[in-house]
């Protein structure tokens, strides 16, 4: 009854956000031509999705971001499993590499390789997944070093070896760390595409923004503000659906 | 794998196999485009990038714009923090029925793009240093409420339960029990905060700024000025790693009874088992006062100079540009290609 009521109020707090947003801005207490009320900008996302130019902007942002994000599960995931600690000698080595790069900031990689291969595609998913790529790899390798290693044990007694006692006991056990550093990377994945696509780009939401601000349509840029911030709200829901579907025995906390 | 590190006692020895990667990097980096593996144009040698990072502190300002850059930082960081740290208390400690109801609406905004917002803030506060301040405040602030509001929820029960069976007072509780047993959890937002924001800021001043050291990489890239965008590179890549390698090592420092947490072994490398000595306080409080000067004069300097005279600016870096002789040498080298092209078309 209570977790209801919870609801409720959760919703309702939303709400009077909203309700104070288009009272403050219709009521002239903040300048409404910088802050137009909420249901203006409803309006103009209405027409901004009739016209079609939404959708085709966000398909095209959605599919960078995506790209880049499952380039960088697919290549953190073993970079973090190879850097665990099971190659002492090649941890040493590659540690101190490994700190400058992901201290090498996207938009340095940004402008070099636009360099090499031009204002494509190329560069705006390549900044997303080397952002991306660095959460991932690091709760990985902060999951292999903080692994209960009794479970193992009872693994390997229990007669588990090689790829068997990877798949059964390694790899769940690593799993909600991993899963961390992914929810990180979601998040990180909508910021750099936005600032990739406002720097470089002829179509995609940032360039919607970037073009909004200047053609001074404010309204315009509130509501491809909404559209991304749900766009990323959407997709760490997705993200936490599967890590409860995936890690349901596991008190997430 | 500590273990294996400890045994090397040759400590010179541990540090060429250690940084023998990054040297091999360095060296390749040198190697391939003389070699012409590389076209040199695009990846100048690393020598060459040195010769640059050396030419600009000294002859041009890359200290000032440096400072500019982590003072923005740092003023971000203390605007986010001064917000941040004081709600989160109050939510994770007495509000936390009112924490949960409002976790959705904070979820939203935390989602809310600094980027998408850029241009909301200017017009609010105008293509001045507020905006940057904005950018940096606004992804500072969440993940330090969020670590505040979790780090006081999950403190031991047991400390406060002591604390109430002793009748302390609720300022006493938060000062002696609430605030230090969530520090090591609101440092770590701290630092997230400070890693993301510096992430963040390079992008802003490249979007929109006058100085620092991210406007030093946008202008040499816009104006194909390649050696020194790479210069500029290196040096935000030297600052990322200082600045973090610091805040790791005053995280060990100031919260020496836990163990250390970071993945990799440079953390565990040195044990701390003290606090701060106060010749150290004292030299951090120096630096730190010291770039907020320099940076505020300086962010100060290049908004006046701005309204006033930017044209002005603008003619000197052009000359400062045409004396500069590599600029004059890849026009040379531009030329050469195309005259290569041209061949090749023949």
């Amino acid at each position: 009854m209570k977790c209801k009521k919870d609801t409720f109020y959760k919703f309702l707090v939303v709400f009077i956000f909203i309700a104070v947003w288009e009272a403050a801005s219709r009521l002239e207490i903040v300048n409404s031509l910088f802050i137009p009320p909420f249901s203006s900008v409803i309006l103009a996302l209405k027409d901004m999705f009739v016209s079609g130019n939404l959708a085709a902007n966000a398909g095209i942002s959605i599919e960078r971001a995506l790209t880049g994000f499952i380039i960088s599960v697919v290549v953190g995931i073993p970079l973090g499993y190879l850097l665990g600690g099971w190659f002492s000698k090649v941890n040493l080595v590659a540690e101190p590499v490994i700190e400058i790069f992901s201290q090498i900031n996207p938009f340095i990689l940004f402008h070099v390789l636009i360099l090499f291969s031009g204002i494509g595609e190329i560069p705006k998913i390549a900044v997303i997944a080397w952002t991306c790529t660095w959460p991932i790899m690091f709760n990985t390798v902060y999951g292999i070093k903080h692994m209960d290693y009794s479970v193992i044990k009872a693994g390997s007694g229990f007669g588990l070896e090689g790829w068997k006692l990877f798949w059964k006991v390694g790899m769940p056990s690593i799993l909600p760390s991993v899963f961390v550093g992914i929810r990180i990377s979601g998040g990180y994945s909508f910021f750099m595409l936005i600032a990739a696509e406002m720097m470089g780009a002829s179509s995609g939401l940032g360039w919607l923004i970037l073009n909004n601000q200047e053609n001074y349509a404010i309204r315009n840029i509130f509501a491809a503000a909404i559209v991304i911030a749900f766009l990323g709200l959407f997709l760490d829901i997705i993200i936490q659906f599967v890590e409860n579907k995936l890690l349901g025995h596991v008190s997430v906390s | 794998m500590h273990e294996e590190i400890y045994e090397i006692k040759n400590y010179f020895q541990y540090y060429i196999l250690r940084y023998s990667g990054v040297i091999l990097i360095l060296v390749l980096w040198q190697i391939l485009p003389e070699v012409g593996l590389l076209d040199s144009q695009f990846i100048p040698p690393f020598s060459e990038v040195v010769v640059q990072l050396c030419e600009l502190t000294l002859k041009s300002e890359l200290m000032v714009h440096v400072a500019v850059s982590l003072w923005r930082v740092i003023m971000g960081l203390i605007i986010a923090a001064a917000a941040a740290i004081p709600l989160g208390l109050l939510l994770g400690g007495w509000l936390t029925r009112a924490a949960d109801i409002v976790n959705p609406l904070f979820r939203i905004f935390s989602q809310v793009n600094p980027f998408s917002l850029m241009p909301i803030f200017i017009l609010f506060f105008g293509i001045g240093e507020a905006a940057k301040l904005a950018v940096v405040a606004w992804v500072c602030l969440w993940p330090i409420l969020y670590n505040t509001v979790s780090g006081v929820r999950r403190l031991d029960p047991v400390l406060i339960k002591t604390a109430m069976s002793m009748n302390t007072s609720k300022f006493e509780m938060l000062k002696k029990v609430v605030i230090p047993g969530a520090a090591p959890s609101i440092f770590l937002g701290l630092r997230i905060g400070v890693e993301m924001s510096f992430f963040m800021l390079i992008s802003a001043e490249m979007i929109g700024a006058t100085a620092g050291v991210g406007w030093l990489f946008h202008n040499s890239a816009m104006n194909n000025q390649i050696p020194r965008m790479y210069a500029a590179g290196v040096c935000i890549v030297i600052l990322g790693i200082v600045l973090n390698r610091f805040l790791i090592y005053s995280q060990n420092k100031l919260f020496f009874w836990k163990g250390s947490t970071h993945v990799f072994s440079f953390a565990a490398w040195k044990k701390n088992v003290s606090g701060f000595s106060k010749i150290q306080l004292l030299f951090v409080v120096v630096v730190v006062s010291a770039v907020i000067a320099v940076g505020s004069y300086a962010a100060h300097v290049s908004k006046v100079s701005d309204i006033n005279s930017n044209s002005s600016v603008q003619m000197k870096h052009m000359q400062m540009d045409k004396k500069e002789h590599d600029h004059m040498n890849m026009d040379k080298m531009d030329k050469n290609k195309t005259h290569d092209y041209m061949n090749m078309d023949k």
